[in-house]
């Protein structure tokens, strides 16, 4: 297979109810293409945290239709593909990129303790989050997260993280 | 004390909480739109049983409770709070209480299996390892 066959194409507001929708609908497509528990369990728990992450931390630019969430699940031979972009304010850069440099320093032994180390830390936001979606994402797929900050304006960027599930030496 | 118990819905697992049998049962799938919404009520809970019921137990034996986590999935978020309720389990066991924490797992689901591992680990509790296979 030359070039992936795209599974799942979104782009606009992403509600909680549309994100259901995309799981439901990436869960059929991967029992019809006969994948197995754990590699349905990984695609589903990166979508999870990536969509949700989007939902939960993205800065909808105000007055412009531009910059939307986009997300993309595309199956090649040897991977299925996640990419999920939102704007975000350029302001959050830092740390973000920060804590995905750091989890992408860190072997299935450091995330495991890194996971650990923020669990018990107690802080979780008023929004729920606890700051475990991108180490789980990591610890999950066992590959290396793929980011970029593009541009949008003085105050915006546009956050695109590119997740690799990996489909071989796995027997189902 | 009354029981808790919280219907499943498609985003949110079934809670039942049995003080009456000291059972305590979380199952099924977790991402609640809103997690905090969905957990705090249950860690309230829990402080209140121990208030109420763990409290006045002046008997010289103690408790048996029984945690029966059968969780299909959980998100990072409920992640958290799942910790959360397992150190108020703990709490309880520092205090006399037996604790029995069974962590129910499709027997093809490695991803439910590890995590519950990683969990037990974690709290440095020994969890009993139920796989439950398709159709039983």
């Amino acid at each position: 297979m030359e070039k992936g066959e795209v599974l799942i194409n979104h782009y606009g507001p992403l509600s909680y109810e549309e994100i259901g929708f995309l799981l439901n609908k990436m869960t059929s497509l991967l029992e019809r293409y006969n994948f197995g528990i754990t590699i349905r369990k990984k695609v589903y728990s990166a979508m999870v945290e990536s969509l949700e992450n989007i939902y939960k931390h993205q800065d909808v630019i105000k007055g412009s239709n531009n910059y939307q969430p986009k997300f993309s699940l595309i199956l090649e031979k040897d991977k299925v593909d996640l990419t999920c972009s939102n704007s975000l304010l350029k302001v959050k850069i830092g740390p973000l990129k920060e804590r995905l440099e750091k989890v992408n320093q860190l072997d299935k032994a450091g995330l495991k303790e890194f996971y650990k180390e923020v669990i018990l830390s107690g802080n979780v936001t008023q929004k729920g989050g606890a700051g475990l979606g991108i180490i789980n994402i990591a610890k999950v797929t066992e590959n290396k997260l793929e980011f970029t900050f593009d541009d949008i304006d003085e105050q915006y960027t546009y956050f695109t993280l590119r997740i690799k599930v990996s489909l071989q030496n796995q027997n189902n | 004390m009354e029981p808790l118990y919280i219907e499943p819905s498609e985003f949110t697992p079934r809670v039942f909480f049995d003080p009456e049998n000291s059972v305590f049962e979380i199952s099924g799938f977790s991402r609640p739109e809103n997690t905090v919404g969905f957990y705090k009520p249950l860690i309230k809970w829990l402080e209140d049983y121990e208030d109420n019921v763990l409290a006045k137990n002046t008997n010289f034996n103690k408790s048996n409770l029984v945690l029966n986590l059968k969780l299909t999935y959980f998100n990072s978020a409920s992640s958290k709070f799942l910790m959360d309720i397992l150190m108020v389990f703990m709490k309880f066991h520092s205090k006399g209480n037996a604790v029995e924490i069974n962590w129910y797992y499709d027997e093809d689901d490695d991803e439910i299996f590890e995590s519950g591992e990683e969990i037990s680990e974690m709290i440095n509790f020994p969890f009993n390892f139920i796989p439950i296979t398709p159709n039983s």
